[in-house]
């Protein structure tokens, strides 16, 4: 088919506005980078734009020479493991035993769990029950409140109704019982929700600062997001310098006076950030489908 | 009927867990908002707190209450405006590429930014905005202005709630758009080329009727949200000089909460704002009953 000239100009006007769109995406971690990767003092001058001009590695050096950073990436590391499995599977659990519709007092179940989604008693009253359970200031607040996700639930619940019936009755038939069935039929077929449904729960683990930031008080609980949450807000280089192991990095650093806050932030959040840039092409096939799973109502 | 629960063991054992969760995260805090009725100090017992009827609400006679409301409403409203119509529009332009290879990578980068924290946004906000060598303000002196301090400005915290949330989250929201535009029949568009239609009245007669329902339930879903302007975003962007236009009514029950120790107080706001909320869900929902023919339950 032939095109017209306005055809033709609207197309290039089109992938010009769509280029230019992935570029405000991509361009502030090249620019981020580039700030990380140069002198503090001389960055703040101006004119860093995508090529570190000083290079240096030394912002790199203090963050990573940081304990409370290296501390903080396991926090969030655990957390992310122990709370995506955990998630996963108690909430797989629920999906599966929901799934027989037989079961007496299913209905009541159900809604028992839809309330929960349409109201609740709000940040103090869920404040003072962690206080009341003891989870203030532990490990296990990170894990325990979001275990059972009632929105994945759904999904879950919405999926497996998919699966067909004989399926599951040829097994049991053979004899198998409700727990063979999940790990033998059900799960093998699940999995790219479940792989879907998993990327969105370690994400939520990997990003939450909130938690972190409210729920503990003990610098030694804190995940990474919740450090960078304080950092945002610091006034100066204190808050890294201290408690550093890497005296050595630290003493040039000062020597030189071309750390500035601003580039050792850059850092910081650069190294946060690199994990998720590094793993996102992989995942990407996943989540679009759990998106659609999910969205599709019941 | 015990013969039938007690063959269904495995599934209630099953289901167990999730029950207890609810229980001890959900129901017991909603039992929990009595405290918005009572003198209740932390360290104490709820159930042993005087009762102090409405004391807890008399922020509702502060005119600093109704500046929180206005605040919160104007962001929803703003973030609400801009944020409906621009996943639309971004779905009928990815769409529109002839490129497979292109509409692929735009489509991947385009999702990337839904996947870091709010308060990475806000780390890029400040490395573009900052005073020292930010990009932003370089521009602004070579265009011969002064230097603007962005992120602790009144007029400025609004444009920077928007469009942050604009690049955050229009790419990500176009996968439901860009989903009901595959289900559309391609003969719908042949028949339209045939019949000499150009591309624009094509996307306006056949693209934008198909993808009607998706774009009023996403309208529909998007109600209940009103109230809260997300937490995650306005919390990490506030800050002393930005205060009395950021302050909304989720970052006014932490701060008096959590970190003030008004816990009376408020859990009543919260209260107030899980109330409005639960009328707009049910509201939504009836609204939806008459439109689409189906609850959202």
């Amino acid at each position: 088919m032939k095109q017209t000239v306005l055809e033709k100009t609207s197309n290039w006007l089109l992938i010009l506005l769509l280029s230019l769109l992935c570029l405000s995406v991509l361009y502030p971690f090249a620019y981020m980078l580039a700030i990380s990767l140069n002198e503090g003092a001389d960055a703040a001058k101006g004119g860093v734009y995508l090529w570190p001009r000083a290079f240096t590695l030394i912002n790199y050096e203090i963050v990573l020479g940081n304990s409370v950073i290296r501390h903080a990436y396991l926090i969030t590391i655990a957390r992310t493991i122990v709370g995506t499995i955990g998630g996963l599977l108690v909430t797989l659990l629920v999906a599966y035993g929901l799934s027989y519709k037989g079961l007496p007092f299913r209905g009541g179940i159900l809604t028992y769990i839809l309330i929960t989604m349409l109201f609740n008693g709000g940040l103090v009253p869920f404040y003072i029950q962690l206080n009341n359970l003891g989870l203030l200031n532990t490990f296990w607040v990170f894990i325990f409140p979001g275990l059972f996700s009632v929105w994945n639930m759904f999904v879950m619940l919405k999926f497996m109704q998919g699966i067909p019936e004989a399926l599951i009755e040829s097994a049991e038939l053979d004899g198998a019982g409700p727990v063979r069935v999940l790990w033998q039929i059900v799960v093998p077929l699940s999995k790219p929700m479940l792989a879907a449904l998993g990327l969105f729960t370690a994400v939520g683990h990997w990003n939450d600062w909130f938690a972190g930031a409210f729920y503990v008080s003990r610098q030694s609980l804190i995940p990474v997001q919740t450090f960078l949450q304080q950092l945002l807000t610091a006034q100066d280089i204190s808050v890294v310098l201290g408690s550093n192991t890497n005296q050595e990095a630290l003493a040039r650093g000062s020597q030189m006076q071309n750390i500035t806050l601003m580039s050792i932030k850059m850092a910081v959040v650069m190294v946060s950030a690199l994990p998720i840039l590094c793993v996102y092409p992989f995942l990407q096939k996943y989540f679009v489908k759990g998106v659609l799973v999910g969205s599709v109502k019941g | 009927m015990w013969a039938k629960v007690y063959k269904f063991r495995w599934q209630y054992l099953m289901i167990l867990p999730g029950v207890v969760l609810l229980l001890l995260f959900n129901y017991i805090p909603m039992a929990g908002i009595q405290v918005a009725f009572r003198d209740f100090q932390i360290g104490s017992s709820i159930w042993d707190s005087p009762w102090v009827g409405m004391d807890n609400f008399a922020f509702l006679q502060e005119p600093h209450f109704w500046t929180i409301v206005q605040n919160t409403l104007y962001i929803s409203v703003l973030k609400f405006l801009f944020g409906f119509p621009a996943p639309i529009l971004l779905a009928l332009m990815i769409n529109e590429v002839s490129h497979a290879g292109f509409k692929r990578f735009v489509q991947s980068v385009s999702y990337l930014p839904h996947f870091f924290s709010w308060i990475v946004v806000v780390y890029i906000l400040q490395s573009f905005l900052t005073l020292d060598g930010g990009l932003v303000n370089q521009l602004v002196t070579k265009a011969g202005g002064e230097p603007i301090f962005f992120m602790g400005s009144t007029e400025w915290f609004r444009p920077l709630v928007v469009s942050s949330s604009l690049w955050k989250e229009t790419g990500w929201n176009t996968i439901l758009y860009l989903a009901a535009i595959t289900t559309i029949d391609p003969q719908l568009y042949e028949a339209a080329k045939v019949e000499g239609a150009g591309k624009l009245a094509q996307i306006r007669h056949i693209t934008l009727p198909g993808i009607m329902p998706t774009i009023s339930i996403v309208l529909i879903l998007s109600i209940p949200s009103l109230i809260t302007v997300g937490m995650d975003q306005i919390y990490p962007l506030m800050n002393s000089a930005n205060q009395e236009v950021a302050d909304v009514l989720d970052t006014y029950v932490l701060r008096s909460g959590l970190q003030q120790g008004y816990f009376g107080m408020a859990t009543a706001v919260g209260l107030l704002s899980s109330i409005i909320s639960l009328v707009l869900v049910v509201t939504t929902n009836a609204l939806s009953r008459k439109i689409n023919g189906e609850g959202l339950w």
